[in-house]
């Protein structure tokens, strides 16, 4: 070993640990949304429930789906859907809208259950704020699927008036099919 | 694609010339104080406490996921400062936060202020130093300062829970440095914390709770249980509070003279937790601001709470999720209400030895990916 006096470098040691993940692609797109059952998962947060059921409301106007079938998260906005909660709407659902990425641990969470939905082959679109495109660009990253779409919306969503609910929702219904048709681009 | 690539490590060597704290702060590794600048002896130090190789992985850390292997912990611990004898409280801190009930993916991407609070049981607190005595939750003790500061490195470095990106918190916090402390044994009048939760006494634990900052509760007057309790339940009444808003657990840091003053009059930590359960809380006029901004339920609080305007809505669903320590100095009638983030979390006890339970093998359901 050299002593001190004749050492010339020094080394350096990373603390940040390494991210070994293998990314995974999104599940296949649709070509007609008509006659899909639209599975809505509501994150409990406040207005949540009002933007999914206005959404849900201007999409059927819209599209024949075969079924529109409502989850609440158990645990709360801030935590991933259960795994069998996550299961149960996979097999009872085609396409998924998700409600809402307006924090931080509710966006990480919605685009965590958007992913695990969408690595079980259904199109998913969460719902984030504006305030939480950067979040989720990164939270993607992580988890391991970039090519992840969210509908954005702006910020904030908790203590809106109905009038900026419709507004909302109506850029929902909009950015939500173009996710689940494979036409949304990126943010 | 395989996203270790996407690590830019840097070069592994730097010039002797160069000013290793600097470099460290360059890289941006640190808390925003200076760190220690490892060394490859400091850093096999500690892993020769730890045991084993130092490449395997103890867990993975949320919202990166980034591999948390004996050395990496090692290389964060001698950053902070620690002693190699702290690695085994570290190490059970850390896979106590990356329990999956505990939930560090939402502790640390949450735009609330919350930060791991991590509470040390047993006999290894006094064997390695830590304070839960006077100025427990203060500056000045290395164990105390270094562990926790160390939980926060990992949570910055290989959590990447870094604001504004994936730490999203609006405002931050002091705890957000460091939040470590053990109960003072020896001087509590009642069973340790560890004890009441079913563990020997010589046993050492980890406690971690997400939680807020600690709410002071002054009470120079009352003799007797009822008054302080009454002054420690009205610091928990709030309707601020996270845990006001979304129930969950909390904690009582119970100050010595207040804990002396309510076993004298022969009561057990259950009766104290029963009391405050009991008698804290607000009815829900208050929560729902009498629906002068449109009806509120809050699907957050438990669905058997009764939601009329005169329903007494609890601080959270029963006693036991009032978590109770006893700690500080000898003097002085001061207490500390300590609000948790909320129902989304729930804390984890784990003995301080045992790596068996909740390791990065144990993936059963899914939590290694997702």
């Amino acid at each position: 070993m050299l002593d001190d006096r004749t050492r010339t470098s020094v080394e350096i040691f990373d603390p940040r640990g390494v991210v070994d993940l293998e990314s995974s692609p999104l599940a296949d797109r649709k070509n007609t949304l008509s006659g899909l059952r639209l599975g809505i998962l509501d994150n409990s947060k406040w207005n949540a429930n009002k933007l999914l059921r206005g959404a849900a409301a201007a999409l059927s106007d819209q599209i024949a789906f075969a079924s529109v079938n409502y989850y609440v998260k158990t645990h709360g906005f801030s935590t991933d859907a259960p795994p069998e909660m996550i299961s149960q709407i996979a097999s009872e659902n085609d396409i998924v809208l998700t409600a809402i990425g307006d924090c931080g641990s509710c966006c990480s969470c919605c685009i965590r259950d958007a992913i695990a939905l969408e690595d079980l082959g259904l199109p998913t679109a969460p719902i984030i704020t504006t305030e939480f495109v950067n979040e989720t660009r990164l939270t993607r990253a992580a988890v391991g699927m970039p090519g992840l779409r969210p509908v954005v919306i702006d910020h904030p969503v908790s203590s809106i008036t109905a009038e900026e609910v419709a507004t909302r929702v109506a850029v929902i219904a909009a950015q939500a099919q173009e996710v689940w048709v494979g036409t949304r681009g990126d943010i | 694609m395989n996203m270790s690539s996407t690590l830019e490590a840097g070069p592994a060597s730097v010039d002797t010339s160069v000013d290793l704290v600097e470099h460290y702060f360059e890289k941006g590794w640190t808390d925003g104080l200076p760190v220690v600048p490892p060394t490859r002896e400091k850093i096999d130090a500690v892993v020769a406490v730890l045991g084993g190789t130092p490449d395997h992985i103890e867990c993975k850390i949320p919202p990166r996921w980034g591999a948390l292997t004996r050395e990496v912990l090692a290389i964060n611990m001698v950053m902070a400062g620690c002693k190699p004898e702290y690695a085994p409280v570290v190490r059970a801190a850390m896979l106590a936060l990356t329990d999956r009930q505990c939930n560090l993916n939402g502790v640390q991407a949450t735009t609330h202020m919350a930060s791991p609070l991590i509470m040390v049981n047993g006999p290894v607190a006094a064997k390695i130093g830590m304070n839960g005595g006077a100025n427990a939750f203060g500056s000045g003790n290395r164990a105390n300062a270094t562990i926790g500061r160390a939980i926060r490195l990992i949570m910055l470095n290989v959590g990447g829970g870094r604001a504004p990106d994936l730490d999203k918190c609006t405002l931050g916090n002091p705890a957000k440095y460091s939040y470590a402390i053990c109960e003072h044994e020896a001087a509590s009048p009642f069973a340790p914390y560890h004890v009441e939760q079913g563990y020997a006494a010589d046993t050492s634990t980890v406690f971690a709770l997400a939680a807020e900052a600690p709410h002071s509760v002054t009470d120079h007057q009352c003799n007797a249980p009822e008054g302080i309790l009454d002054t420690i339940a009205s610091a928990m009444s709030t309707i601020a509070s996270n845990t006001s808003v979304l129930s969950g657990h909390c904690a009582l840091a119970l100050g010595l003279e207040h804990a002396r003053t309510i076993a004298k009059h022969g009561w057990t930590r259950h009766d104290i937790k029963s009391y405050l359960w009991l008698h804290s809380g607000n009815l829900f006029s208050a929560h729902s601001r009498d629906h002068r901004y449109g009806t509120v339920y809050n699907r957050n609080l438990p669905k058997w709470y009764k939601r009329g305007p005169d329903d007494r809505i609890p601080i959270v669903e029963g006693p036991d999720r009032i978590h109770l320590f006893v700690i500080g100095g000898d003097a002085g009638r001061f207490s500390a209400f300590i609000p948790g983030w909320g129902h989304m979390s729930t804390p984890v006890i784990r003995p301080v030895e045992d790596t068996a339970i909740g390791s990065a093998d144990d993936c059963a359901d899914g939590l290694c990916k997702l």
